[in-house]
């Protein structure tokens, strides 16, 4: 699918993601890539410029077919819940069922509202309820018309940290039971990685990669996902000898690059170790306590800036000359872009 | 691939209404240029070179006179702490509820040779002193800034308000003065509130009938309305209603710009307010003093009066069973106006705030046409339009209500749009989400939410209608008269106590509508 606010500038190019029924798919990216674009085209809220859209074999939408939202049977959970503010916890989880038997209605509202552990709050009006509390009506109300697919929009960017993780578990035990096939929009990584069963990154409105969170993390497709999921360090070197030539020491290779190409190599943070020397080419810039672990930056004589994950005991200060060493045999190389 | 423009039934219906409001002043212009031009001429040379002095004068001079003013009882209500600061805070809004033809009749009475100030000035100065007479320019000024001050104090004081007192430290930090920091400082940063209130005051003077009618002060109105009952002279009317709407548009247009010039930023962050000083006794009894004459000036003397002379009407036996007849047809009539204002603008409000597209908005924009329409502008069009096109209407309640809606509708498409503006779009998105259609999306979800504002913009649109009185002089059904009408027939003929009932029951009326004004946000900008 293509589409965009301007007919000239697509805000999403030439995309293509496929979704078994029942998985958890994340679109991952920074903001203004695209993201919430394409789950508001799936939804029905913009409109294709090219491509289609097609849902348990129906086709939702193409250049030529735009089904109205309504009509979509695809639930959507808003960024900031979009609860009715004039109507209880039950009225707003009943207004998808309205064209259900009373008592079916009845039986639904309660069934989902047991499903999210909201029993005894469906006389509360929104601004009666938490932030946590407002999610859960959210998604009791996107689930209550069985949609055959959720849609949602960083569900969880409004609220506290502690709160975010005891609402992720929660909502991926709710999607899991109900075996709802989701598509779950989010700029934070970890979000990602703990609810997705596909990740898909996307980046100035194009997909980059789409994987599991595994291959994702291990084997990043370019140097713009390896950075965004995660601190990761990109080291220039040449391969010579079979081995790559690089300023913190030798690594092995294990890709096909042909010798003498320049390589961007890939290493996390928790791949590099240093020791203190007083020769050592590198020096401590920076140092940030984390708890179990604590971040150093080191500069290098060339002046590249690499990040390592060190126990946090004992304490190296700034300016501590060291010599840093790779400790894995598995990395991630790209090709290093042709210097301007 | 084209993004195309969606043009739902909705749209359609947009448009039609757009249409509806705009085609009257676009029938005007047309007919001004055609037919018979040496009527025009004439007029050029004896007419316009008076109307045009005497309007541009009254408006500088009442704009002058509203900034001095209501710049300076917002400016001691927001910063200093004196006796009664609560009353006068919400007491300085209350003149906006007596219409501008009521003010100038209770002043025919007040200033007129021999009327009670006269006398008591002569009691002080001597027998030979004599006052202006109301019937002057004068007399236009008095009564026109004593009726619009409160639009400035409105503004000023929502500025004053709003504004952050770290520039004024930093001013006095570098050594100005308390004078120098208040006109260096204080005022040009609020000047965008200023400018819009002289905007509206501006534009208040030049589109004001009752008023100028009543005091006899020829201005575009008077002598518009002139042109069409005394010498059913239309295409000098029509010349006249053009070139007043034309003054009103390049005003507005020179205000948009200004305001986009000016645009001043309030540092971001938190805003320091400042906490009002208190007074020492001088001080307060100086205050109390010279708010107690503007107000008893603007309100509280023209309100005794009224319901002093209503009281003897009333015990004359002078208040008869057509005075309820009165009420009646000015209480239908507006409930009407406003009930058919309020279903014209919604698809208006509503269309351009959910699709923004440039038809829409100009459909939007086309309803704002009123703005700058004054009363006997708008029912001249319509009286054109329909002598010429329809006339088997003319004559009719129908047309009446039409003239109130070109009017009108913009003071309520304002409260309308901000009440949609303030409905976050992602509720009716969700509503859709969730399998209802755009109807009932509407209806159970939108229309609860802006039921609040929209209410709202009834009852200013119900008031505003209540008062209209150019357009219902020239427009009424034989026979019809509203309470507006009668307040001015009997002023006229200087029966005060004849025009007092109904004078009394309008001001009494929109006393609500004017506290709607006074909670609505003020800040300009």
């Amino acid at each position: 699918m293509t589409c965009g606010y301007q007919s000239d500038v697509p805000t999403v190019r030439s995309l293509t993601l496929h979704l078994q029924a029942g998985n958890i798919l994340c679109l991952l990216g920074p903001s203004g890539c695209g993201k919430t674009t394409t789950l508001r085209a799936i939804a029905g809220f913009e409109k294709l410029s090219a491509g289609e859209i097609h849902l348990q074999g129906e086709v939702l939408a193409s250049t030529s077919v735009h089904l109205p939202p309504e009509q979509r049977r695809v639930g959507m959970i808003f960024q900031e819940y979009a609860l009715f503010p004039h109507m209880n916890v039950e009225n707003n989880v009943a207004f998808g069922l309205y064209h259900w038997k009373a008592s079916d209605r009845q039986a639904r509202v309660q069934a989902m509202l047991d499903l999210v552990g909201l029993q005894g709050l469906e006389h509360r009006f929104p601004h009666e309820l938490s932030g946590g509390q407002q999610q859960r009506v959210a998604i009791a109300r996107a689930l209550a018309p069985k949609p055959l697919m959720l849609l949602l929009d960083e569900p969880f960017s409004n609220l506290d940290p502690d709160m975010t993780i005891k609402m992720r578990k929660e909502l991926y035990r709710v999607l899991r039971q109900t075996q709802t096939t989701a598509i779950l929009v989010t700029h934070d990584h970890e979000e990602a990685f703990a609810m997705a069963d596909q990740v898909a990154v996307m980046q100035n409105g194009v997909l980059v990669q789409c994987d599991t969170p595994e291959t994702i993390y291990q084997q990043p497709s370019c140097s713009f996902v390896a950075e965004f999921i995660g601190q990761a360090n990109t080291i220039p070197g040449i391969i010579q000898n079979g081995k790559i030539e690089t300023e913190i020491g030798t690594i092995p290779n294990q890709s096909d690059f042909e010798s003498q190409s320049r390589v961007l190599v890939m290493v996390r943070p928790d791949d590099i170790q240093f020791t203190p020397s007083e020769s050592g080419p590198g020096r401590i810039e920076s140092r940030q306590f984390q708890g179990s672990q604590t971040l150093y930056s080191i500069r290098l004589k060339s002046g590249q800036l690499i990040h390592c994950c060190m126990k946090p005991i004992p304490v190296y200060n700034i300016e501590t000359s060291v010599i840093v060493h790779v400790t894995t045999s598995h990395t991630i190389l790209f090709p290093q872009p042709a210097l301007s | 691939m084209v993004r195309h423009i969606q043009l739902t039934p909705l749209s359609f219906l947009g448009i039609g209404i757009a249409t509806l409001l705009t085609f009257p002043l676009l029938y005007v212009a047309y007919s001004a240029f055609t037919g018979d031009l040496s009527q025009a001429g004439n007029l050029w040379n004896t007419r316009l070179p008076e109307l045009v002095t005497n309007t541009i004068s009254l408006a500088i001079g009442v704009s002058i006179a509203t900034l001095t003013l209501g710049v300076s009882t917002a400016w001691l209500i927001t910063r200093y702490q004196f006796w009664g600061r609560a009353f006068w805070d919400w007491g300085f809004v209350l003149p906006l509820a007596i219409p501008s033809f009521v003010l100038a009749y209770v002043y025919t009475y007040l200033l007129d040779r021999g009327g009670p100030v006269e006398q008591s000035w002569q009691w002080l100065a001597g027998a030979d002193v004599h006052l202006p007479s109301p019937y002057s320019f004068t007399g236009a000024l008095v009564v026109m800034t004593l009726n619009t001050f409160p639009y400035v104090y409105l503004l000023a004081r929502a500025a004053f308000q709003n504004f952050n007192l770290s520039f004024e430290e930093a001013a006095q930090a570098m050594g100005a003065t308390r004078w120098e920091t208040f006109f260096r400082v204080s005022l040009p940063l609020i000047r965008p509130a200023l400018v819009a209130s002289m905007f509206l005051v501006v534009l208040y003077v030049v589109s004001d009938f009752g008023a100028v009618s009543l005091l006899r002060f020829q201005t575009f109105t008077y002598a518009i309305y002139q042109q069409i009952t005394g010498r059913f002279d239309y295409q000098s009317a029509a010349l006249l209603s053009l070139l007043l709407v034309t003054f009103a548009l390049v005003f507005l247009f020179a205000e948009r710009w200004f305001r986009q010039q000016s645009r001043f930023y309030q540092t971001s962050g938190r805003v320091r307010t400042a906490t009002p000083k208190p007074c020492s006794m001088g001080q307060n009894l100086a205050i109390t003093l010279s708010f107690l004459m503007i107000f008893v000036a603007a309100f509280g003397l023209p309100v005794f009066l009224l319901i002093q002379w209503t009281l003897t009407a009333w015990t004359n036996g002078e208040v008869g069973s057509s005075f309820w007849t009165y009420i009646g047809n000015s209480v239908v009539l507006s409930a009407t106006a406003a009930t058919a204002a309020l279903a014209l603008g919604t698809p208006l409000a509503y269309l351009a705030s959910r699709f923004p597209s440039k038809l829409h908005i100009a459909c939007l924009q086309g309803a704002y046409i009123g703005y700058v329409l004054p009363g006997p502008v708008a029912a001249l069009a319509l009286l054109m339009l329909f002598t010429d096109v329809i006339p088997f209407l003319y004559g009719t309640v129908f047309v009446l209500i039409l003239a109130y809606l070109i009017h009108y509708l913009p003071a309520g498409l304002q409260a309308m749009e901000s009440a949609l503006q303030q409905v976050n779009p992602n509720l009716e998105e969700a509503a859709r989400n969730l399998g209802s259609k755009g109807f009932r999306t509407f209806f159970q979800i939108t229309f609860p939410l802006v039921r609040k504002g929209f209410s709202a913009a009834w009852l200013l649109m119900f008031l505003l209608c209540i008062k209209e009185l150019p357009a219902t002089l020239l427009l009424r059904p034989i026979g019809f008269d509203t309470l507006a009408v009668r307040v001015w027939l009997e002023a006229s003929e200087e029966l005060y106590q004849l025009a007092a009932p109904p004078a009394l029951l309008i001001v009494i009326l929109s006393i609500p509508a004017v506290f709607l004004l006074s909670k609505k946000n003020w800040q300009a900008g």
